[in-house]
């Protein structure tokens, strides 16, 4: 007799999904699925909308990782423009999508990630929230406070606002960086050094607690996909991808973005809206690839940052050249984090940054479109068709949720296995489930951007749907 | 304790101060107070804060303080929080009648007179989170991480409607000179013989 442990919803507001998970009649998990049920299609309703309007609509989709969507569309519409923004308009859309992920990345770990850090996975939910934190270790939640601060500040001062802003337009930048602007963004960067670094300082001191979590969170062998420059370096903006298999030998390596379609495809899934994303190559659901801050440490020679390079060498000292758990996405949250604050001033500082020419004007030039660029959780793909007058005619956006979609699942199924025995449903199950999702931070739900007391529930159910076994919170 | 965080920075300025017994003038008055107008502009009636923000930006009466608006209360504005004196945060409730102006205290405890704000607000809450928290919530974080504990004031009008919509209702429009005269008349009104001149609950049926 086969038997399904529903989770629903994971999630409160925007994001809807829930978790089933399938055991047999020895009460042995068998399967897992992450499902995500809502439908978005913004795919759809931007068609018939002149290509100009894209990336201020593509914003939309988000109010987390608004600058993530605005510089892939962005991208995206400069193609169809045939045009290449100028250099300081470049440099300005780095650092705003730079202080993006350092306030996406405070938010995840801080707020979200670390209250289970600090107080357990076995602690009563209504503990771990950021108010007790904040009683336990108040300079923690300071830190992640001014972090998120700090990087919701650059998005506001360059892009206009906080919250979807407006200055990334096609060509580059609808306006150019003051003086007073920069100044006041670089005032910032010691203290937000010094945040992250206590941070991670405090994480490597603690990591040896979550021993079991890190060999059971996701740890499998897959693929990882990202963006380099040149040299190798870590790229969020721009670059090749670059896509390495669990042994660290390149899949692929200086692949323009532009062919993207080339490697990866996409499938769907009767159970979820949320597109699963694969490797060409290794095939369905072979070709499974993993994106986010695990990703772009693993597959990078270097950050390309002197703090960020050293913490690099430490973690890959402590869990080896390619990580494979998906635990340690926090560890590399964090480096990700050093690295971006390193960049933002070394741009800031350039000599150029203040240059009043920082967008370029074009027409539709081409028919076809495509940007990527690395947001918080990875890569992140838009792709547009036009027709001669600019008006949108189809659009396919490939989101670093997506590329983790499979990722995900598997972790799903590998907590449950490890937790899950017999019919007793018990919290620290239910802990472990939500906290193993936390760490890929997927942008499609509250449930994981939500602390404390979420409106979870899990059901045991017989195969009649008679009600086993029932917990809720 | 203004300046002991230069990567968050001083958000409301002015100085904390004490009650006087001569009533300030409304620049004096106005310093050291935080409005925090909040709601979602696109959601019918919650974007009343956003109404009210654009107005208090142009009102003289409010000429020293802090006016912000945020689509919701999240952790991080603790930090604003932490330098001022007076905090007022403006929302839609789901509790009065459409366009009824209420007027709530949050205590230094930060608990919350007239009932907890999670079964009232606009937005609700089910526990601290990073996408919002309750003011009450939010006075308290504030307070453990900096040992802030300015007055802190709710002022709120009952909604109509929270529906996809970028239009208040007419009772909440018609709410909106109240709203922003109850704001005004806490902020200039304090330092004197009765520090905020309003008596807590209903301002206008």
């Amino acid at each position: 007799m086969s038997r399904e442990i529903v989770i629903d919803p994971v999630t409160r507001i925007e994001g809807h999904s829930k978790i089933t998970i399938q055991l047999d009649d020895r009460g042995e998990v068998v399967d897992a699925h992450f499902h995500v049920t809502q439908f978005r299609g913004f795919e759809r309703i931007t068609q018939g909308r002149p290509v100009h309007e894209m990336p201020a609509i593509m914003a939309r989709i988000c109010g987390i990782c608004p600058v993530s969507h605005l510089i892939a569309s962005a991208k995206a519409v400069d193609d169809i423009l045939a045009v290449e923004p100028p250099p300081t308009g470049k440099d300005l859309r780095r650092v705003i999508n730079l202080g993006q992920i350092v306030q996406s990345n405070a938010l995840s770990f801080f707020h979200l990630s670390a209250p289970d850090l600090l107080f357990g996975f076995d602690a009563d939910p209504a503990k771990r929230n950021v108010i007790a934190m904040a009683r336990e270790n108040p300079a923690l939640a300071k830190d992640g406070i001014a972090l998120r601060k700090w990087g919701q500040q650059i998005i506001e001062w360059i892009g206009g606002k906080r919250i979807h802003p407006t200055g990334i337009v096609p060509g580059g930048m609808a306006e150019p960086l003051t003086a007073e602007v920069r100044d006041r963004i670089l005032g910032g960067v010691p203290d937000a050094i010094a945040a992250v670094e206590r941070a991670i300082a405090w994480y490597k001191t603690d990591m040896m607690r979550w021993e079991e979590e890190a060999a059971t969170f996701g740890n499998f062998r897959t693929a990882f996909m990202g963006l380099v420059d040149r040299h190798g370096n870590v790229d969020h903006y721009d670059g090749w991808l670059r896509v390495i298999d669990a042994d660290g030998k390149f899949l692929a390596d200086k692949v323009d973005p532009h062919n993207f379609n080339d490697y990866i495809g996409e499938a769907v899934e009767p159970w979820s809206y949320l597109k699963s994303t694969y490797w060409k190559a290794m095939g369905y659901p072979d070709g499974i690839y993993r994106v986010g801050p695990l990703a772009r440490v693993n597959i990078a020679d270097r950050m390309g940052t002197p703090r960020a390079d050293e913490e690099l060498e430490k973690f890959r000292w402590r869990v080896g050249r390619v990580a494979g758990s998906s635990f340690h996405y926090h560890y590399a949250r964090l480096i990700d984090t050093l690295h971006s604050i390193e960049k933002i001033e070394e741009i800031l500082r350039g000599p150029d940054i203040l240059s009043k020419h920082v967008r370029s004007r074009a027409e539709v030039n081409r028919l076809e479109g495509i940007g990527v660029s690395e947001a918080p959780r990875g890569t992140l793909m838009h792709h547009y068709k036009v027709d001669e007058n600019g008006i949108v005619q189809w659009a396919n956006l490939v989101i670093a949720t997506g590329h983790n979609n499979m990722a995900m699942n598997r972790a799903v199924l590998q907590v449950a296995r490890h937790h899950i025995k017999g019919d007793r449903l018990e919290e620290p199950m239910l802990n472990r489930v939500e906290a193993v999702i936390r760490c890929y931070d997927p942008c499609l739900s509250c449930s994981t951007h939500a602390l404390g007391e979420m409106a979870l529930r899990i059901q045991l159910l017989g195969p009649d749907g008679t009600v086993l076994s029932d917990l809720a919170r | 304790m203004p300046g002991d965080d230069p990567l968050i920075g001083a958000a409301a300025g002015g100085d904390a101060g004490s009650p006087e017994a001569a009533r300030p003038g409304p620049a004096e008055a106005a310093s050291g107070a935080l409005v925090v107008c909040y709601g979602n502009p696109l959601r019918g009636d919650d974007a009343l804060g956003w109404h009210v923000s654009e107005l208090l930006a142009a009102d003289p009466r409010l000429g020293g303080a802090t006016v912000i608006w945020r689509h919701q209360l999240t952790p991080d504005l603790a930090a604003d929080i932490k330098d001022a004196s007076l905090v007022i945060l403006v929302d839609v409730n789901v509790v009065d009648e459409p366009g009824v102006v209420s007027l709530r205290r949050v205590d230094a405890g930060g608990s919350e007179a007239g009932g907890s704000e999670a079964a009232t607000d606009s937005a609700g809450s089910a526990g601290p989170s990073s996408h919002h928290v309750a003011p009450a919530e939010l006075m308290a974080l504030a307070r453990e991480l900096w040992g802030a504990s300015p007055a802190v004031y709710v002022v709120s009008a009952g909604a109509e409607t929270l529906e996809i919509g970028d239009r208040l209702s007419p009772a909440v429009e018609a709410a909106l000179p109240a709203v922003v005269d109850a704001v005004a008349s806490i902020v200039t009104r304090r330092g004197g013989p009765d520090p905020f001149g309003l008596r807590q609950g209903r301002l206008r049926p």
